[in-house]
């Protein structure tokens, strides 16, 4: 996986939300993008969550090139992909965390039963094997975020991407997400957060920060 | 292509569940939403019922005139209320049924199978001791009559071959003039004053109601023609009713006895016939305009009720477009294409429509059940074509007022609409 440059405008006149980036992500990163706000990390989180197409520049992933294709194409690659988790969780509030958690597999046309079994298996996987039929409602929020990051497993997508995993959470919640993340990227998965909070940045391995959408730095640690 | 296939069915699977999940959890807004097309399909299936029922009560009267059964008269029935047409005719005579009877006798190839004179009056009057009824039906025939003619006797006998010829003063009457000269006792034996002759009965007919409403066959009295003479006179109004074989073969059987009569009255080839030939089918040429009229008025007025409970829909589909518009980011991030999203929002307007459709056929069913309980006489008839029409209508509508919302939703921005608030 490789992206080579990214250039962005928006607004009345030109925003260069992110100015000529130059960023590379390899099998199994383990990475955190800072920045403050306005520093362009939304904008680079959609371009790389294939939410949103770059103005110009090229983005590749797994070989093929993002940047032209259609909106369907792109539903594609993110269903295929991209693992989803978001800072307010995102979940559908009537449907059970089994129905949640199976939804991506509905878009990539898995048949009922082989769904079920492997939205149970993810569900295992993020500790929530027993609570596989209650609603959103009746779980707390790290329960939440567990039941999402199964969601964004389930698919056994290529890029884990996180926005602001933690940022509705308390700290010990967070804790306990980020060593879900740590296991997660143990086992061999590709995980790109984006988070303003340096003990979270602290799980990663990597650190890019961004500041007026240019790349102020991007260190290993 | 397979998976495609699998896909696209589990997708719609997912947005079937999801449509019936939406009505039920918003159950008052559904309801208000699918009343504009229950409004809309009762109206429809009322007006379809009702344009039924005069279309059965059309043919019920037709039958009664007889479908084998042809008239030879001075004027059209085509061209009814224009009689200054027909004014300068000659009169026909009653003599014309015999001589038709013999050449049809003779041509065993003939469409034709009897011809019956007939002389009639609308304009009589019928008196039993105290009672008076007016404005009967009276008219005179031969014992052939029953052979043009449908309806039974419900007692007594009509008059027979010795009494037509010998021009007996006997006659049979309709219901109506049975029940109305006699409400207590038989009429049967009973002479009734016609003009200033007496005429006794012989047979009373069963019930048959009015044809289109307008003229009833239980108001006759029926008699031998010279009886008919001897009270009424000689220049009344005359019909030469025929009674046809095969009555799939009206055509050929009406051209043939055009020639016959051409012959009988001695028109030269060329000159305009001073007869007309009728038939039940000139009424409806008559009335269908004006049936189709009372359709057309009535689909552009239920139209309309139909169109404005769209708009609602509409409406509605948008307001959940807007709410949803998380939801829709969401579905979007995770993998839903453009076309997942549409089908989603265009199956939940589709089936409220359609829900609407199934209230509305049962409500406007237990209408029609209700109107032909209290009111037997009032022509409504539901028949299947307008339950599946009015389906039909309701999927319609459906797609109709979801599709713009659901366009609109296909083609949100999955960035913008995750971060909607």
């Amino acid at each position: 996986m490789q992206s080579l440059c990214k250039f962005y405008e928006m607004g009345d006149q030109v925003v260069k939300a992110l100015d000529s980036i130059d960023l590379d992500f390899g099998l199994n990163d383990y990475a955190a993008i800072m920045g403050p706000s306005g520093s362009g990390k939304s904008t680079l989180m959609n371009i790389i969550g294939c939410l949103d197409t770059p103005t110009s520049g090229i983005y590749e992933l797994n070989g093929q090139q993002v940047a032209e294709m259609d909106d369907d194409e792109l539903a594609r690659i993110r269903n295929r992909e991209i693992g989803f988790v978001f800072q307010t969780f995102n979940l559908l509030p009537r449907l059970n965390c089994l129905r949640n958690v199976e939804l991506p597999l509905i878009y990539a046309g898995v048949s009922p039963e082989e769904r079920e079994a492997r939205a149970r298996e993810a569900l295992q996987r993020v500790g929530l094997g027993d609570r596989i039929t209650h609603k959103p409602a009746e779980l707390s929020g790290g329960q939440i975020q567990r039941v999402a990051i199964a969601r964004a497993l389930i698919n056994k997508p290529s890029i884990i991407l996180a926005d602001e995993p933690t940022g509705n959470l308390d700290t010990a919640t967070s804790h306990e997400i980020m060593k879900i993340f740590g296991e997660l990227s143990e086992a061999g998965n590709t995980i790109i957060l984006i988070t303003h909070e340096e003990d979270i940045a602290r799980y990663t391995r990597r650190i890019i920060r961004l500041r007026d959408g240019k790349i102020e730095s991007d260190k290993p640690q | 292509m397979n998976l495609n296939y699998q896909q696209f069915r589990y997708e719609t699977a997912e947005s079937l569940k999801m449509a019936l999940f939406q009505i039920r959890a918003n159950k008052t807004r559904s309801f208000l939403t699918a009343l504009g097309v229950i409004i809309g399909i009762v109206a429809i299936t009322m007006m379809g019922t009702a344009i039924n029922g005069i279309d059965r009560g059309f043919e019920k009267s037709l039958a009664m005139l007889g479908y084998d059964v042809i008239y030879v008269q001075k004027s059209s029935w085509s061209t009814m209320g224009q009689w200054w047409l027909y004014r300068n005719r000659p009169d026909l005579k009653t003599e014309y049924a015999a001589q038709l009877n013999r050449i049809i006798a003779d041509d065993p190839r003939s469409e034709l199978s009897i011809a019956v004179p007939q002389m009639s009056t609308y304009i009589a009057t019928a008196k039993y001791r105290d009672r008076n009824l007016e404005q009967v039906f009276s008219l005179g025939t031969t014992h052939d009559y029953l052979q043009t003619a449908s309806g039974a006797l419900s007692a007594g006998r009509f008059f027979t071959p010795a009494e037509s010829a010998g021009s007996e003063m006997v006659c049979v009457v309709g219901d109506d003039i049975a029940t109305g000269l006699f409400p207590n006792e038989s009429a049967l034996g009973k002479s009734i004053q016609l003009k200033s002759r007496k005429c006794r009965i012989i047979g009373t007919f069963r019930k048959q109601g009015k044809f289109l409403g307008l003229f009833s066959f239980d108001n006759q009295i029926i008699m031998p023609l010279g009886a008919f003479e001897r009270i009424y006179g000689k220049n009344m109004f005359i019909t030469i009713r025929v009674k046809i074989k095969e009555q799939s073969r009206v055509e050929p059987a009406k051209e043939e006895l055009l020639g016959l009569m051409r012959r009988i009255r001695r028109i030269p080839a060329g000159k305009e016939a001073d007869f007309s030939i009728n038939e039940q089918k000139a009424f409806k040429s008559q009335l269908d305009p004006i049936k189709n009229g009372i359709a057309v008025a009535g689909i552009f007025i239920t139209g309309m009720s139909l169109f404005v409970g769209a708009i609602g829909i509409m409406n509605i589909t948008f307001v959940s477009v807007k709410e949803r518009t998380r939801e829709i980011g969401l579905r979007k991030a995770l993998g839903a294409r453009r076309q997942t999203i549409l089908l989603q929002f265009l199956i939940e307007s589709v089936m409220i429509c359609l829900i609407g459709g199934f209230v509305g056929l049962v409500t406007s069913l237990s209408l029609t059940f209700a109107i032909e309980k209290i009111m037997p006489d009032f022509p409504v008839e539901f028949s299947l074509n307008l339950v599946m029409a009015s389906l039909a209508v309701s999927v319609l509508t459906g797609i109709v007022s979801g599709l713009a919302p659901a366009v609109t939703a296909s083609k949100l921005d999955p960035a913008d609409s995750l971060r909607y608030e």
